[in-house]
Order: C-alpha cells, then structure tokens, then sequence
C-alpha cells in the first residue's frame, strides 16, 4: 500500500527502533568508555573510546572469559547439528512414510508447552549420577532436548514444500529410501536445514536456566559467565558491558547474515505451531 | 530387510525416539517418582511419602503466589506485545525510504539472550550511572528497581522491548499474505483506514494473532532469566515466576520432592490446555 509521505513512516519506525535497541546501543557505548567516563554522571554522550574493557575481558587474569566463549560455541554447533540428524529423518518418515500418523508432531507440541524447569530436577539428578554435572556434553543434551521439537515441526514444514515427483521418479530408477534422503532430499531441503540449524544455535546460545542449574565453572557459557562480573566488591560496568557485547556478537551476526533462514524459519515454525 | 519403506520409517524415527525415552520418558517417570517420595539435596535415601509433597505445595501461599505472578505477567505482556507488534505491523506494510535495513534493526532483540538484556537493562536501571535514572532525574522522577509497587510493571515494560519484536515478525509475515486489494478496495468505499484495518483486516489475520498469542504466552509463562538476573525474584517474592519458585525449592532450598511435585503439578495443569490449543493450532 502507498502512503502518502514515505518519510514520516520511516521518521516513526527508526524512533521505534532506537527505542528497541536502546539496551544494546547503551551498552556498546559503555564498553568504549574509560571507567572514569562510565562513571561521570550525568552519562557522557561524546567520549574517546578505549579498548581497554576488551582487552581485561579476554586477557586479564583471573578472567576466564575466553574459555567460556569456546564452551558456548561447542555447545551452540553440537546441538544444532544433532537436532538436524534426528530431525531430518524422523520428520521424512512422518511426512513421505506416515509414521505414527502424526502423534510424534502432536507429542513434540505438547512438549513444546512446557516450562523446560519441569525437567531440571530429573536431569540434575540423572547427570548427577552419569557424572555429566559440569560438561558441556550435559548441557548439549539438554539443549537438543530443547530444540528438537522446534526442529522437526520446521522440518515437517519444509518437506511438505518440496515436489514429490523427483523422489517419485528417483524410486522407479532403483533408489532406496536412504539413497533417496541422502542424495535427493538433503541437497534440497539445504534452505530449511540452515533455518533450523541457525535458530538451533542461537537458542542454544541463549539458553541461561540450565546453564545455571547444570554448569558449576568448566562448562559455563557466555550466558552465566557474563552475569558473573557482577562481582562481591561492586561491579565492573565497562568489562561487564564489553563481555555482553562478546557475547551477542555471533547471534547479530547471524542476524545480518543470514536474516532470510532466520524470518522464514521463525515465520514457518510460527504458522506450523 | 531394512530397505523396505515400513522398515526405513522405522529406521529413520529411531534417533528421536530413543532420545525421547531416555530424555523425556524416562525424566518424567523420574519426577513423578520423586514427588510421591521425601527427598533432599545431596541425601541418598528417600521414603515414600504419598501425596505429601503435594500437600505441602498447595499448601504454600508462596507457590500460589508465583503462579499468579506468572499468569498475570504472560497475559498482560501477551496482549500488549500483540497490540504492538500489530501496529508495527502496520507500519512496516506500507513502502518507505530505509525499509530493509529498519527491519534488521527491529528484529535484533530476538536474538538477544534474555539473560544478557537482563546486564544490559540493569545498567540502565542502575541508580549511579544509569542513562535511565537521567533522563528520569531530569523530569524530576526517582525509580528504584526494587521498589515494590514500581518492580512489576518495570518487568512488563523490559518483556515487551524485547518481544514486540517477536509478534511483530509473525504479525507482519501473516500480512503480506493479505491481498493488497483489501485495503485498496476499502479506501474506494471511502472507509477511513482504521476501519478497514479493525473490520475486515483484523479478522482475515486473526488464526496469526492466535498462533502469536500461543507462542508468546507460553514463553512469558516460562519466563525465568531476565527476572532473576534483575531481581532474582525479588523484592521478598514479588517477581517470582513459578520457575523461579521451582528452582529455588530444588537448588536453594534443596527440596527435591517438593520441587518435583511443584512441578508435576504446574505440567498437569498446562497438559489440561493442550486439547484447546492443538484443535486451534490444527485448523
């Protein structure tokens, strides 16, 4: 639809952003400055940037940001590439073989709807007793378990969109089932398996609950350990606003990037429930 | 043979199926479990306790309060994010100057970590430093994160600058499917804009706002990080969700059957609305 004036639409929807982005503006702002400037007050708007906060962040002593930062990437790739091998498949053998006649995507809603802390208790306990507490291998687990069913209603999704005539036509030449997913649906499903595989890393790269039940100080991701530079005596806003922008850094670049998987995998998963 | 079609399906289910049982299956027989039994942190030995656990919880003013803090906070949140967005919606539906990167910018916020916008709200907030505490100073208003009468609609208002964004996204997908020649054919009535947005817009997208109140309202049900990095529940249990009441009975407090059948009962009462919302969903 055609307004009449363009530009008082854009006017309002960047005043609106900058509302919204408000949070993150302040904080890379705060990240720049000196921690005299950081604490003058009314705030400074014009300061000469330093990169000392990032330098403390990554190489002081006594901060093991850095190791958090390399847990949060094992953790965020592992649980996305897990929930795509057991997603894919299960989500052909329901739509192309009628497995379970679509109680599994019934069961994956409803698991959907509850609160992830009705399972923490159970899994503390379990890992407890599988000396998984304090492994990143623990909270991969968790984390595929968070964003299977996300994953197999996306992938459901996306087959029903592709044509069924080549695999129709891959199965009279010979192929078998497994041929036909390896060599047919995999290459064509690439869009839906970069959706999900991207929103798989960044949920997993967000998730805090269970960092905090789960990790003690081995396994901390950014999440928790970005929270800790609130320490006993004050708190240190320019490291802590440095390691925050660390820390969102590769969901806004996914953002940017690779914005299309992202809107149509949230829009699909959205309209698929 | 494994080659066969009835064979593959189960093949190819198996993966998810296994981890279902060890994941989900078999947690949540292990929970029941621990609810019906008398269990400490860091204590081996349990006895079975019946419905005692239960008995305990919805005894507690405590718990009740949570689960009404929680149902208040997702359904204002919900609605409001719902009407936001919409309007967003709205705006982003007409052309204009900047459209493309504006849109990146606006959906920024989701992909944020929640307990991440937690730091960043605090430094806000802060009361020595805080950009917020400024501007207010200089209208002559005090806030203080703490305040009790202050704390609740502070929550609501942090919730809805992350998640407009988020019903925004399904709002504004489900209205670029509308046919454009709606709101043209509306204006050669001569029905003034709002109109044609509330009469025949409004319901056209109504299974979105649906599907954006479900997915919203369960998320703000849930909320946990945010909340505790700001106020870990507080002032006294204010702010407290039912997940934060949850983890606080299992991981402070160390009750490991009373917070399991905290649980239990929060799962059930949720597990009462799936038949409502998968007919919804399923239309």
């Amino acid at each position: 639809m055609k307004a009449r004036k363009p530009w008082l639409t854009t006017i309002a929807v960047s005043v609106i952003a900058v509302f919204l982005l408000l949070p993150l503006l302040n904080t890379l702002m705060t990240s720049l400055k000196t921690t005299g400037d950081i604490n003058s007050f009314p705030p400074k708007f014009t300061f000469a940037p330093t990169l000392e906060h990032y330098r403390n962040v990554m190489f002081a002593a006594g901060y093991d940001f850095t190791s958090y930062f390399k847990n949060s990437i094992l953790l965020s790739v592992f649980t996305s590439l897990f929930v795509i091998v057991i997603a894919l498949p299960s989500a052909y053998s329901v739509i192309r073989l009628g497995f379970s006649s679509g109680r599994l995507l019934t069961l994956s809603m409803a698991l959907r709807l509850f609160p992830p802390i009705v399972f923490a208790i159970p899994y503390y306990l379990m890992f407890q007793y599988l000396g998984l507490l304090d492994t990143v291998t623990g909270l991969i687990l968790i984390n595929i378990f968070l964003n299977i069913p996300l994953g197999l209603i996306l992938m459901v999704g996306f087959l029903q969109e592709l044509p069924y005539e080549i695999e129709e036509s891959a199965k009279i030449d010979g192929c078998n089932v497994y041929q036909i997913l390896w060599k047919i649906i995999l290459p064509l499903m690439a869009p839906g398996i970069a959706s999900v595989a991207i929103l798989a890393f960044i949920f997993s790269w967000n998730d805090y609950l269970f960092a905090v039940i789960i990790s003690l100080n081995k396994a901390t991701p950014v999440t928790l350990g970005s929270t800790m530079f609130i320490t006993s005596w004050g708190i240190k806003w320019g490291d802590i606003s440095a390691a925050t922008v660390l820390s969102i850094l590769p969901p806004l670049l996914f953002t940017f990037f690779a914005q299309r998987y992202l809107v149509s995998g949230l829009s699909m998963g959205a309209v698929k429930g | 043979m494994v080659y066969s079609e009835k064979a593959a399906k189960w093949v190819l289910s198996f993966p998810l199926l296994l981890f279902w049982v060890v994941m989900v299956v078999f947690p949540a027989g292990y929970a029941i479990y621990l609810s019906l039994h008398d269990v400490s942190m860091g204590q081996g030995m349990s006895s079975f306790s019946g419905f005692g656990n239960y008995l305990e919880i919805l005894g507690d003013a405590d718990f009740w309060h949570s689960i009404g803090f929680t149902l208040e906070f997702a359904l204002i949140t919900t609605v409001l994010e719902l009407v936001f967005g919409f309007l967003l919606a709205l705006l982003f539906n007409r052309s204009f100057p900047g459209k493309r990167p504006l849109l990146s910018m606006v959906l920024l916020p989701i992909m944020v970590a929640p307990s991440l916008m937690g730091i960043m709200f605090r430094l806000i907030l802060n009361e020595n430093n805080g950009v917020a505490t400024y501007f207010l100073s200089l209208l002559h208003i005090q806030i203080n994160l703490f305040d009790p009468d202050l704390v609740v609609p502070l929550m609501i208002v942090l919730d809805i600058m992350q998640w407009v964004p988020f019903t925004f996204l399904i709002i504004y997908s489900g209205l670029q499917g509308v046919d454009p020649g709606l709101f043209e054919a509306a204006s050669v009535d001569g029905a003034s804009y709002w109109r044609t947005v509330l009469q025949i817009i409004l319901p056209v997208i109504a299974p979105i706002f649906f599907i954006a109140a479900f997915l919203r309202g369960i998320d703000a049900f849930r909320t946990f990080d945010v909340i505790y990095v700001l106020t870990n529940g507080g002032p006294g249990n204010v702010t407290k969700t039912a997940s934060i009441y949850i983890y606080e009975a299992a991981f402070k407090s160390g009750q490991i059957g009373q917070a399991a059948s905290a649980s239990v009962i929060v799962a059930v009462f949720l597990l009462l609305l799936i038949p409502f919302f998968v007919k919804r969903l399923s239309k």
